[in-house]
């Protein structure tokens, strides 16, 4: 598969992972991950999926937008940047968001998420 | 400094680079860089810096709003997620960036960029 096919592949899962089983995400960081979200910083799968499963809303869904991809400089590893729309239950505007993925490959041919930055884009 | 701060400084001597001295953007880039602007692929300093010479602007102003920054894991880089605005001369409204940066160290203390990623959002 080439890079940009598997960037799209795993934003896609990572997507549909946190709109369906948000708790998922666990497999996806791993102890040394970091997670920025708005400017909070957070380490570790374990204190990022606390943070995420408890966003201030039950159910959402992501619609990306564009996936840009480029190799990190190291093996496999890639830089994965994603713009998209986040769509809350109950709100009738989408919200706008740029996220950043750097992805490292697992022993398993997998990818891990090593940074993670997530901001949203307001008008 | 800390690494936040080198950051900062690190993007806002970009951006002041970008809207002074556009050629000058030249010694930021080494010859495995990269460059998506805007679903563009560009690789080396060389074709980078013609393509950013050669954007259909003369005169630009950047204004950053937030500037996110985590260590890569890879080459001992930092990986530095911008988003602002972009202000073209004769222009009413500013266009609305987010910006991806991947920055390795180079010998001389300083810090060069592997990976650039750049895309407007769009309202």
């Amino acid at each position: 598969m080439d890079p940009d096919a598997l960037a799209k592949a795993f934003v896609e899962h990572y997507y549909t992972t946190f709109d369906t089983n948000r708790a998922a995400l666990a497999n996806l960081y791993q102890e040394a991950s970091m997670l920025t979200f708005e400017g909070q910083k957070i380490q570790g799968a374990q204190n990022i999926v606390a943070k995420l499963t408890s966003l201030p809303f039950q159910q959402c869904l992501h619609k990306i937008t564009t996936v840009d991809c480029q190799p990190s400089g190291v093996n496999a590893a890639m830089l994965v940047f994603v713009s998209g729309n986040l769509q809350l239950a109950g709100e009738q505007h989408a919200l706008k968001f740029s996220q950043m993925f750097h992805l490292i490959p697992t022993p398993q041919g997998s990818y891990y998420v090593n940074n993670d930055v997530f901001r949203l884009n307001y008008a | 400094m800390d690494a936040d701060s080198v950051a900062k400084a690190f993007v806002e001597h970009y951006y002041s680079t970008f809207d002074n001295n556009r050629h000058a953007l030249f010694s930021l880039y080494q010859d495995n860089s990269m460059l998506t602007f805007e679903g563009d692929k560009i690789q080396g300093a060389q074709a980078i810096t013609t393509k950013l010479t050669s954007l259909p602007f003369q005169h630009c102003h950047h204004a950053i709003s937030t500037v996110d920054s985590q260590p890569s894991g890879v080459n001992s880089g930092m990986l530095v997620f911008v988003s602002g605005t972009l202000q073209l001369a004769g222009e009413q409204n500013a266009l609305k960036f987010s910006q991806m940066f991947h920055l390795i160290p180079t010998q001389q203390g300083s810090y060069y960029v592997l990976n650039d990623i750049f895309r407007l959002n769009y309202a």
